[in-house]
Order: structure tokens, then C-alpha cells, then sequence
């Protein structure tokens, strides 16, 4: 029997090879990123509007998105959906709190009248009445599911006390369902759609003559200057409990206002974090689920907006467990902040966390994604060196010191729902 | 077109490797021949409390998940009904960091009385959490029994109740462990920019040791067919009526499941399905609506959902919905209409391939169903479903005899 106790040898990634996509500019200043040397037959254009939820109400926002498809003056919706379907052809809508995000996804042979024809239903579009009501319908019906779930609680009792004095904070309600006239989701559909596009990303292996006529597609919107709105993201904290009496867990959420990848700390502060909760040997993972089976999991992470950010400590735990969990969470911070940590469970983490880009680079999609979550801030690839070097750089100090400087108890809304 | 090579150690290990160039990740992929259908009755949710006493520590190794983060990977597992799947995914450098791992908790596990402990109290919080926490959390454990009366399909993978994983014990975990868990019973798949000869070398370095044992001979007993409509209302606290129908169907290795899953398409995946553009667009019944199959590997499942709209009553929708189903049994489906279901698999299918982790577990899926190319094959047996194929399926299958019914009614709490 050979020695099974002894690990194989490994190597450290030093370097990851990032690659930009080809970048277009429309002659209405509109940006097409494409990544078209792929290998197989798969195509995703992702067309982006600033029609996110912050440039309107929530509801408005999310209505005119789902609505994109249902239907203009001589195409009903179930034209639409049949069209796109004979193809193989996908949609999508995503929205965000900044942004709109049109998808058409499909075959190469057929994308670009998927593409086509995702574009021709979203600029003609009419809202006629039918189609808002059957919408708001089913949005209402989901919106009473989700609020029953613990989880959404808490999150939605977290994000309006962090955000008190921002849209960020500013949550949909079901009344704001009864208050939605046609006539607001077509302005804001000519504002922000017709004249929102921002840019166009294409991943697939399109040929010059197919990327044309994707570009011919952009052509047809204009792109207003996006100007960014100074809030105030000051805050006081807060401990607030949601009660929900038959609830068998407690949903947590614990955290603060913070800062997104362009503040100078965002890179050292991610490896604090990931310590913390970022990954499932974290010390949060360790001690509260490993350790004393309070929970199926708990993390954290910071969620990134486009002017600023989040840090957030996120877990449902049964009932009986929930301030045995806030103290042990307490604890691990408060070891974060008076212990260095150990060269060894640092040099893990950060062979983690490059390992992990390393996987979230892999593909074209991955790496376009990589992209666009970098240029979204203005910068560039050359942040994922910054970030790979800095990385490495942390020493057991920074850490202890950067704990001290952001994971204070005082700064933190605690937040329990169940 | 996904190559691969297959080769076998002395010990009954089957091994696939996939080389794919384009990444610099590798993924090492073990799918273990056990899932929740083979639990006794009494200890139901035992595959998959077992799933997690995996990462628990091994005999040579304390702990499972650092060297492999230590080594820039990410790992995670999952149980379903009819199988345990395990994957590591690491640059692949260091590829052997996983082989080591997973060798040795092949080999054998630590078997320690603290991650019982801790694990117990982790899946009965999961168990909470996405079962009984949840609106609608419990529609499988009430379905489940209703639709089969035999097959252990009628419990889900968490486990019928908390109570038998609260009363799992340490033998139990070793003799499960000893029937299961050993080269013969499970399939490993390599995937990544490597080169075979590599793979052989080292898979041969860290398993070819691990004792071979006879593989256990599943004798499940078989779903009989069902005769008779079966339906039950239950209260729950939750905001709105939910419907679920299920139709028992072959499985996944017999005849007329490509039929079947293509019927589930057409009556309502997506918007431009039958029973979306019937119920939901024009008579506004419900405000969703679909229909699934479940792939399972012995008698599965057409499934409904549907989301009744305020007003709709059940025999409104119950009338509609039998219209729709009649309709797909009495008229052949247009030919224009299989096409359409037919390109969406084939998109789903060229999307589902991406990435060497995807390609990695569906070589292994489909090698445990007889044949790790069923993974190429596949879109050609759809391709080959006729419409009359469609009809004659629809007919056996869309049958009241065969159907079964839950209806989830929202408590009134407003005296």
C-alpha cells in the first residue's frame, strides 16, 4: 500500500490569460463586444438598455420588461412566441436595479432571425391593456408566494433599512400593482429602451455578414448618456425582527453599506471576506454549520452596485438556533479582528479565490462575462492582474487590520425573519 | 459530438475521459449506483444523508474539502432518486489533488460519531428549509405516495420525515457504505486538456487498490399500473391554489419516453405550448401553466403545474385542461409542430453540453443507462419520434385511470 496520507504535489496559478473581445462601435456610439471564436453552434446576444429599476419605479421597470414580447399592432403575442420558437429560439429579460438585459438565444443557423425578430416585437410594442392585465395577475399572485418565504423577509427588511435614503431601498409593494397605468410603461419604454441602448454583447461564432446584420439591429435604437445619481448612502443601523409566527427557521441577514470594485480595499476586503463566509470551508461555514448543525448554510459576500455596495451575512437557521447563531457570528468576526490568521488557512484562500477565476474565466461566455463586469466600472482587464497580484500580497495583518476597519458589530443592521 | 475514451481497472472501476482543449480546468466527475429508491422504507433520505458524511473526512485524509480548495478547486455533490453524483472541478495541474480525495473516500471514510451528529442536524435543517419552510415545500412529500404505491419513488430523496434521520445510525452508515460505495458501483469521468496515457497513469496509481466487491443486484419492486383516478385536496397556509397532475410514463430506458417527454413539450413548455396560449392567454384560467417529465430511470412522470387565476374554478380549469389532453390523443400533432419542439431540444441540448463539468456528468448519467454515447445519440432519438408515435403515446398515457391529482387549497384566514 502506498503512503495515502501524503498529498500530491501542486502548482499555484501565477497567471491567467484574458481575452477582449473584439469591440464595434455603431454609428450611434453604441458598443458591440463579441467573442466569436467558439467551438460549438451555440449564439447568446444579450442587448442592454438603461432601463434598470432605479430609473423608474420597480414596478414600472419590471412590467415594461416582462411585456417586451406581448405583442404591436399587427403581431399578437402568441405570433411572437411561436416565431421565436419554431427556431429553437430562447428570450430572456433580466432587470436590474441599473440595468435591462434582452437576450435572444439560439442555433447559429437561425440567430439572426431569432435576433430579428426579438428586436421587431421589442421596438413595436403597443401594451395593450389585455396582456398588462394577465401580467399583473400572475406578478401579484407570485409576489404573495415569494413574500411568504422567510428568505425574502429578510431581505427585503435588510435592503430598505440599509438603503433608507435611496432608491436601492425603495421596495415593490403589492398595492403598487393597483397603481400601473399604460401610459407610463410607454414612456418609459421610449426613454429607456428606444433611446437606452447601451451596448450589445455577442457570444457565438458568427460570420462577418451575421455580426452585420446584428450591428444593422443596434442601428435602430440611440443611446442616451447614462448620468449617474448622487444618493445618500448614509445610514444608521438598525435590529429589526420580522415575526412570523408557524415559520419552523429564522432567515438572518446581517451587514452594511459599503463599497463596489472601484474603492482601493474592494480586492484585499474580498479575500477578508471570503475567510469569513465566501467559500464552504469559511470559518461562518466552519463553526455554524459544520460544527454545530444550526443551518444548511450560511455565507456572505459583497453585492456590488454600480455607485456603491453591500456587505451582507446571509442564512436561515431553525428557530431554536437563531441568537446562538448571531453570537456565533459575532465570535468569528471578533477573532477576525483580535487573531492574525494563520499563513496557512490565508494561503488557502488565496489559492482558492485564483483558482476560482481561473474557472470563472473558462469559456467565451465566461470570459465575456469577465469583461462587461469590469468595463461595467470603467476599468479593464488589466484589474484582474491588480486583483491576482493584491491577492497574493495580503498579509495576515491587512486582514486583521481590514476586519477591524469594516466588520464592526456597531456598523451592522441585524436582521431576523421567521 | 462529445469523443471520449472508456477503459476499466482490475477492480471494476469504469472510467470515461474526455479531453476537451479548450480549458484549463479539469474535472474529475464519480457517480455513484445509488440514489433514494434503494433505501429501506424505514430509513428513507438515507442516500442522501449519506452524501454528506462523504465530506465528512476520510480514512487517510481528515479533511476533504481544504487540499482540493488549497488547490484552487471547488467541489459539490447531489442525490437524486436513482443516483449519488460527486465532482470536483480544479485547474488541471492539479488534477491529482481530486484523484487523491475521491481515491480515498472510495477506499473508505473516517466514520466518525461527530459528523453523524452534525450532519443529522444539517439535513434536518435543509429539510426545513426547502421542504417544510417553503410555500408549497411539501408538494412532493404529499405526491409522491399518492402517485406510487410500490416503487420507493413514493419518497423523495430528503426522506419521508425528520424522524428517520433523527434515528440514522453509525452501523447503518458503515453497511450502506460497504454495499455502495465501491469501485463496481460507480463510474468515474476525467475531463480536461490531458492526455489519456496521463489519466490511465494516475487513476491506476490511486484506485487500482481499492478492493473490488460484488455489485449488489437491485430488485426493486415495480410500480404496478395504475387503474384508477386518484385525487386529494389538502389546506395549506399559502397565498393561492395550486394544482398538480402527474401521468405515470415509461422510463427512461424504455420505449415511448422520447414520445412522452416531446407530449410534455407540446402541451406546455413555454409560451407557445397548447395549454399556455388555451388556459392562460385566451381563457385566462390560470396565470401559469406547464407541463414536465421527471427522467426518471424506472416509471416516471408527465407532470401539470398549474396556477389557478382568482375566480377560475377547478372544474373550469379540470374541463379545460381534459380538452387540451383529449385533443392531442384524437388529432395527430401538425408535423410544423413536432419541428418546433424538436429545435428547442436541440438548442437545450447544444447549451447543455457547455463546459467540461456538463459534458463530464452526462457521459457518466448516460454510461450508468447502458452506454456513455447515448450522450451523441440522443438528439437523433427525438429526431426520429413521428407524430403518430406522439398520438399513439398521448393515448396511453393522458388516461384518468392513469392520472393523479393534488390540489392545493389556500386556508381562509379571513373570518
Amino acid at each position: 500500500m502506498m503512503n495515502r496520507t501524503l498529498a500530491p504535489e501542486t502548482s499555484t496559478i501565477t497567471h491567467i490569460d484574458f481575452q477582449s473581445p473584439e469591440i464595434d462601435t455603431l454609428a450611434n456610439k453604441v458598443n458591440v463586444y463579441s467573442m466569436r471564436e467558439t467551438t460549438d453552434e451555440t449564439v447568446r446576444i444579450d442587448f442592454v438598455f438603461d432601463a434598470g429599476s432605479l430609473k423608474t419605479s420597480k414596478v414600472i421597470a419590471q412590467l415594461t420588461g416582462d411585456l417586451l414580447f406581448s405583442g404591436s399592432a399587427d403581431k399578437s403575442s402568441d405570433e411572437i412566441e411561436e416565431a421565436i420558437d419554431r427556431l429553437g429560439g430562447f428570450t430572456g429579460v433580466e432587470i436590474s436595479t441599473e440595468r435591462a438585459t434582452v437576450s435572444a438565444i439560439g442555433l447559429r443557423e437561425h440567430i439572426v432571425t431569432i435576433a430579428k425578430t426579438v428586436i421587431d416585437a421589442m421596438i413595436n410594442v403597443n401594451f395593450n391593456t389585455k396582456e398588462i392585465n394577465q401580467l399583473l395577475q400572475s406578478k401579484k399572485k407570485k409576489m404573495a408566494i415569494s413574500l411568504e418565504k422567510v428568505s425574502t423577509q429578510a431581505r427585503r427588511a435588510f435592503l430598505s433599512d440599509l438603503f433608507s435614503n435611496s432608491p436601492y431601498g425603495d421596495l415593490t409593494q403589492l398595492e403598487d400593482y393597483d397603481q400601473i397605468e399604460q401610459g407610463d410603461l410607454i414612456e418609459f419604454h421610449e426613454h429607456k429602451y428606444l433611446s437606452g441602448l447601451q451596448y450589445i454583447s455577442i457570444v457565438g461564432a458568427l460570420n462577418d455578414e451575421d455580426l452585420n446584420a446584428i450591428k444593422e439591429l443596434g442601428n435602430q435604437f440611440s443611446k442616451n448618456e447614462v448620468t449617474a445619481i448622487e444618493y445618500d448612502y448614509s445610514y444608521t443601523p438598525n435590529t429589526i425582527h420580522v415575526e412570523k409566527e408557524q415559520a419552523l427557521q429564522t432567515a438572518i441577514r446581517v451587514g452594511r453599506v459599503l463599497f463596489n470594485k472601484q474603492h482601493t480595499d474592494f480586492i484585499k476586503f474580498s479575500v477578508v471576506n471570503t475567510i469569513l463566509g465566501g467559500y464552504f470551508g469559511s470559518r461562518l461555514m466552519t463553526s455554524i454549520r459544520e460544527d454545530k448543525g444550526y443551518t444548511y448554510g450560511i455565507g456572505s459576500g459583497v453585492a456590488q452596485l454600480l455607485e456603491t455596495g453591500y456587505f451582507f451575512i446571509s442564512t436561515e437557521v431553525g428557530k431554536e438556533f437563531k441568537d446562538l447563531t448571531l453570537e456565533a457570528i459575532k465570535e468569528e468576526i471578533t477573532l477576525l479582528q483580535t487573531d492574525e490568521v494563520s499563513e496557512t488557512e490565508l494561503s488557502l484562500v488565496k489559492n482558492y479565490i485564483i483558482g476560482q477565476i481561473l474557472e470563472q474565466s473558462d469559456g467565451a461566455q465566461a470570459m465575456m462575462d469577465r469583461f462587461i463586469s469590469v468595463e461595467t466600472y470603467g476599468l479593464d482587464f488589466s484589474y484582474y492582474d491588480k486583483f491576482i497580484k493584491e491577492v497574493n500580497e495580503i498579509t495576515p495583518k491587512e486582514v486583521k487590520e481590514l476586519a477591524n476597519l469594516y466588520l464592526n458589530w456597531e456598523d451592522f443592521t441585524v436582521v431576523s425573519a421567521g | 459530438m462529445v469523443e471520449f475514451e472508456r477503459f476499466e481497472l482490475d477492480n471494476g472501476l469504469r472510467v470515461i475521459f474526455h479531453k476537451d482543449v479548450t480549458t484549463p480546468m479539469a474535472v474529475v466527475n464519480t457517480l455513484f449506483d445509488v440514489g433514494a429508491r434503494d433505501e429501506s422504507p424505514e430509513r428513507t433520505g438515507f442516500a442522501h444523508l449519506f452524501e454528506h458524511l462523504m465530506f465528512g473526512g476520510s480514512i487517510n485524509i481528515p479533511n476533504f474539502d481544504g487540499p482540493l480548495q488549497e488547490a484552487g478547486g471547488n467541489n459539490n455533490a447531489f442525490t437524486s432518486n436513482d443516483m449519488t453524483n460527486y465532482y470536483d472541478v480544479v485547474p488541471a495541474q492539479n488534477l491529482e489533488t481530486a484523484l487523491w480525495l475521491e481515491s480515498d473516500r472510495m477506499l473508505s471514510l473516517a466514520f466518525t460519531e461527530k459528523s453523524l451528529e452534525v450532519q443529522r442536524s444539517v439535513v434536518i435543517e435543509e429539510f426545513k428549509q426547502r421542504y417544510l419552510n417553503q410555500p408549497y415545500g411539501d408538494l412532493w412529500l404529499e405526491f409522491r405516495p399518492m402517485a406510487y404505491e410500490t416503487h420507493p419513488y413514493r419518497w423523495a430523496t430528503i426522506g419521508m420525515n425528520i424522524e428517520q434521520i433523527q434515528e440514522a445510525t453509525m452501523e447503518e452508515v458503515k453497511d450502506f457504505f460497504k454495499t455502495h460505495y465501491h469501485p463496481g458501483n460507480a463510474i468515474l469521468c476525467i475531463a480536461g486538456n490531458l492526455e489519456l496515457e496521463e489519466v490511465k497513469k494516475l487513476v491506476t496509481k490511486w484506485y487500482s487498490e481499492i478492493p473490488s466487491k460484488e455489485k449488489k443486484v437491485r430488485n426493486l419492486p415495480q410500480e404496478q399500473k395504475q387503474t384508477e383516478f386518484r385525487t386529494k385536496t389538502i389546506e395549506r397556509d399559502v397565498p393561492s391554489d395550486v394544482y398538480t397532475y402527474g401521468f405515470k410514463m415509461p422510463g427512461k430506458d424504455q420505449d415511448g419516453f422520447y414520445e412522452t417527454d416531446l407530449i410534455s413539450d407540446v402541451l406546455g413548455r413555454g409560451k407557445s405550448s397548447r395549454l399556455y396560449k388555451r388556459l392562460k392567454k385566451e381563457l385566462e384560467l390560470v396565470t401559469d401553466i406547464n407541463a414536465y417529465i421527471m427522467g426518471s430511470t424506472d416509471t416516471g412522470m408527465l407532470m401539470l403545474s398549474v396556477h389557478p387565476s382568482d375566480g377560475a374554478t377547478l372544474e373550469q380549469i379540470d374541463t379545460e385542461i381534459w380538452k387540451i389532453l383529449d385533443e392531442i390523443k384524437s388529432t395527430l400533432v401538425e408535423k410544423t409542430e413536432l419541428e418546433k419542439i424538436i429545435n428547442k431540444v436541440k438548442t437545450t441540448k447544444a447549451f447543455s453540453e457547455q463546459g467540461i463539468l456538463n459534458k463530464s456528468m452526462a457521459l457518466a448519467m448516460n454510461e450508468l443507462m447502458g452506454d456513455a454515447n447515448l450522450i451523441n445519440t440522443e438528439t437523433e432519438n427525438y429526431e426520429k419520434v413521428t407524430v403518430e408515435g406522439i398520438q399513439k403515446y398521448a393515448k396511453e398515457i393522458l388516461q384518468k385511470t392513469n392520472c393523479t391529482q393534488l390540489i392545493i387549497k389556500a386556508k381562509k384566514n379571513d373570518e
